[in-house]
């Protein structure tokens, strides 16, 4: 009952955010009378936002981390600095600058720090009163935001700065973040819209949209700390974390059948049947688009094309230079079953240590040439030592949204022959596997259910 | 068991198969990649209509759009003319519906 309880407290209190978000912001009669100055003006009513905005992982794009093998505990890992083969580069190599001339005569911009709510000239991990001012607080709260502004362009110093929508127009209509103001840049993660998680936040593809609910009423922040979960591939986090059962419980159903399974089987498992996104690329060659420019070849996938692959899973990460996943087994009984969509990337590694190394994207945009990209990030990182050799790495990405009800597994999907889950690989002898697929054990609960869909 | 869910695979492949035979007696999906020519919102911004100049053919195409997601970027300019779009739509009654309308760029 407790379910249904916490369950009518949100869902109430999303109709009062509703209704506030419908009223107006307190703020707007000062703003319409005094313009929008930046952070400055907010800071007039919410003082000292900014100089904490400046200590978060969307502000730093890193973080202590604890739970990842093979990183140092003193250090902040992040899309900062963290390597791997999803995007082969990081904030540091990839800084946005303006590419060499392509064939064609044509540049552009590029760099991973373009999802960053700074200006550039404030980039990532700045401090002090100059970065506070900097901060986009307009691109997560205005309704209205212009994004013709949003784009990098030089100043009269040749310096690369990235555009923001500084108007009062935008900073009369302030919300707390709608759906659209966190997919400005979480929509298109990993190389273009959908490509890293398939992460489409719609009424179609997840039971929490169809109901209206937006990303921060389950990511509830506070001093914009904005909690995350335990994705092995999203290391940086604000030290806060979010779950389905801090609103569920582990016994979130009216049959007691799946209530059963919770202990050993992750809410994810069963309700979210598919993922999406890329399923490989290759960084050693780059493909030519129409433009002249080039791209990393990708292997593509819709939202819910994938079917995931199964492990199991205790919240602590394995991370070596061809590996990143998942550690657990069924023995320990901290892991759980969970869904993860594996994704593997090549890319160049050195001969000489093993490592993976990164790639800066301005010269094989231009030309194709990979391995100019590689020297480059290497001059930027101080690797004089290296000789690149072609390799590849797999990941694990977590799948915690598309979350379906009527298409959660039921007992059939994973007791059934040929079920979803490989009990073997899994850790079940053969004497419980021909329990586990054998009907005694669901035949029944499936007859009962049929009967009443009937 | 394994006869159940064949069946309703084969069910499933039926309805799957009606529903793109159905598709295809009237409409045809046309995979498409092209930049933005032009970019015009209906009045009341239920629909919009995007000209693409196909990569392969450099032939103006035009795209009528009614998706709420797609419209929405093009009323605050995440989408603008001069954008390389992928695009999947079906050409009925002369007009080429968008299935799908998203922005190239890449890493
Ligand atoms: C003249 C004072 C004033 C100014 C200036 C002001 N605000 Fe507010 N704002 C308020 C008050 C009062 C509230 C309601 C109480 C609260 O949440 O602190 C509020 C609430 C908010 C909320 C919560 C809205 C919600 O629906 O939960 C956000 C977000 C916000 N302000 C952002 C901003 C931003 C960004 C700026 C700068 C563009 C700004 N404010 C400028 C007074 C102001
Ligand atoms: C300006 C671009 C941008 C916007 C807007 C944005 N994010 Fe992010 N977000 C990022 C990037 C980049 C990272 C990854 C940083 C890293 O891991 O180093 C991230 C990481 C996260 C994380 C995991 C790390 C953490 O802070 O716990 C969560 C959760 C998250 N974002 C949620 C949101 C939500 C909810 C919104 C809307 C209120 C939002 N983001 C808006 C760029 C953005
Ligand atoms: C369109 C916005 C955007 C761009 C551009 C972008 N990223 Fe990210 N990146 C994100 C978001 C959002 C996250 C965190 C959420 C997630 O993983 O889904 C993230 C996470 C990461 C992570 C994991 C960080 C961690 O905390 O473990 C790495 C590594 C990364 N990005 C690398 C890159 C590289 C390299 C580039 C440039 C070549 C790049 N990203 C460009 C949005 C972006
Ligand atoms: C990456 C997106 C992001 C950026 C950038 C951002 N905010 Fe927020 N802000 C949030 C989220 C998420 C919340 C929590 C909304 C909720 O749960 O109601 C929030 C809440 C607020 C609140 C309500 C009170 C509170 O602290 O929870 C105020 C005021 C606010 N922000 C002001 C600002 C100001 C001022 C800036 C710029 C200095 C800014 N925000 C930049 C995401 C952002
Ligand atoms: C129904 C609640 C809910 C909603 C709505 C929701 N999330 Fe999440 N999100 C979660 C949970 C729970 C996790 C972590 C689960 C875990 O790792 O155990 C998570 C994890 C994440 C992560 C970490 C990477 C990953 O995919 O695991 C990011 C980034 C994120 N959410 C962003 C968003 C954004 C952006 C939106 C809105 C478009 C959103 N979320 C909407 C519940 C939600
Ligand atoms: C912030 C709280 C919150 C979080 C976190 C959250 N949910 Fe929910 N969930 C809700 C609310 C509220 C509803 C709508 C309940 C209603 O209206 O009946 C809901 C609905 C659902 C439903 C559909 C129920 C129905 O009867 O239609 C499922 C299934 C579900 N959630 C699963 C999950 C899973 C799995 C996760 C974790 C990945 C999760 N939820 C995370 C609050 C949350
Ligand atoms: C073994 C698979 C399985 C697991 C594990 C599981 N669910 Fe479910 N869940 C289902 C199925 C199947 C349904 C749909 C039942 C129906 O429609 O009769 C369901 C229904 C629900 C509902 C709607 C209420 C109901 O009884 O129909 C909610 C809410 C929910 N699940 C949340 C969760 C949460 C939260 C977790 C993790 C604590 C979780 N589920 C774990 C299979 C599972
Ligand atoms: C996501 C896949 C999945 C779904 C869906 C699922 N199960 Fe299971 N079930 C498992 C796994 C894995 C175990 C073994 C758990 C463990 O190691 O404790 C199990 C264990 C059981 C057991 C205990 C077997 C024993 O060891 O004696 C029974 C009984 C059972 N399931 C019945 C059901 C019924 C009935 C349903 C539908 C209501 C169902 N299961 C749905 C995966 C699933």
């Amino acid at each position: 009952m407790k379910t249904t309880a916490t369950l009518a407290v949100i869902s109430l209190s999303m109709l009062t955010a509703i209704a506030v978000s419908a009223a107006e912001h307190p703020g707007k009669e000062y703003i319409e009378k005094n313009g929008y100055k930046g952070p400055e003006t907010c800071e007039t009513c919410h003082p000292d936002t900014a100089r904490k905005f400046l200590d978060t992982v969307h502000w730093k794009h890193a973080s202590k981390v604890t739970n990842v093998d093979n990183l140092d505990p003193k250090e902040e890992y992040g899309m900062k600095n963290r390597i791997y083969t999803m995007c082969n580069g990081n904030d540091i190599v990839n800084n946005l600058k303006e590419i060499p001339k392509n064939a064609e005569g044509k540049t552009k911009f590029t760099g991973c720090n373009t999802c960053h709510p700074g200006n550039h000239l404030s980039d990532v991990g700045s401090t002090g009163k100059k970065a506070e001012q900097a901060i986009d607080c307009l691109v997560c709260h205005s309704g209205s935001y212009d994004f013709r502004q949003r784009k990098p362009s030089k100043d009269e110093q040749g310096r690369i700065v990235m555009g923001q929508d500084r108007s009062t127009k935008a900073a009369l209509s302030i919300t707390k973040p709608t759906v659209k103001n966190c997919m400005v840049c979480h929509e298109s993660a990993g190389g273009g819209v959908l490509v890293k998680r398939g992460f489409a936040f719609t009424a179609d593809t997840d039971v929490h949209a169809a109901k209206g609910m937006t990303c921060v009423d389950c990511h509830k922040t506070r001093d914009h700390k904005i909690p995350t979960g335990f994705d092995p591939n999203n290391w940086a986090n604000d030290g806060v974390h979010l779950s389905c059962v801090g609103c569920h419980t582990e016994k979130p159903h009216k049959d007691e059948a799946y209530n059963r399974h919770t202990a050993r089987i992750a809410c994810q498992t069963c309700h979210i049947p598919r993922t999406g996104g890329a399923v490989a690329k290759d960084f050693t060659k780059w493909e030519k688009g129409s433009d002249g420019f080039y791209e990393p070849t990708t292997l593509k996938k819709e939202a819910n094309e994938t079917v995931p692959v199964y492990a199991w899973y205790n919240k602590t990460v394995s991370n070596t230079p061809h590996f990143i996943g998942p550690k657990g087994s069924r023995k320990d009984k901290s892991s759980k079953i969970y869904p993860f969509k594996i994704f593997i990337g090549k890319a160049f590694y050195n001969q000489k240590d093993g490592k993976l190394m990164s790639m800066d994207f301005a010269p094989p945009m231009a030309t194709g040439d990979t391995l100019a990209g590689v020297a480059s990030a290497a001059k930027t990182l101080g690797i004089k030592d290296y000789k690149p050799v072609p390799g590849w790495q797999t990941i694990y990405f977590g799948s915690n949204h598309l979350i379906t009800k009527s298409k959660a597994l039921n007992c059939v999907n994973c007791h059934g022959v040929n079920g979803v889950l490989n009990f073997k690989a899994l850790g079940y002898s053969d004497k419980e596997i021909s329990k586990l697929t054998n009907p005694e054990i669901y035949f029944n609960f499936m007859i009962k259910k049929q009967q009443e869909d009937w | 068991m394994k006869k159940a869910v064949s069946v309703v695979m084969a069910l499933t492949l039926m309805a799957l198969g009606t529903v793109s035979f159905s598709r295809v007696a009237h409409a045809e999906e046309v995979k498409m990649i092209g930049v933005i020519q032009k970019i015009d919102l209906a009045a009341g911004g239920k629909s919009a209509t995007a000209t693409l100049k196909d990569n392969k053919s450099s032939k103006n195409v035009v795209i009528s759009i009614t998706d709420d997601l797609t419209l929405d970027k093009f009323k605050d300019h995440r989408i603008v003319e001069g954008d390389e779009i992928r695009c999947k739509f079906e050409t009925e009654g002369g007009k080429n519906h968008s299935k799908l309308f998203r922005k190239t760029a890449g890493c």
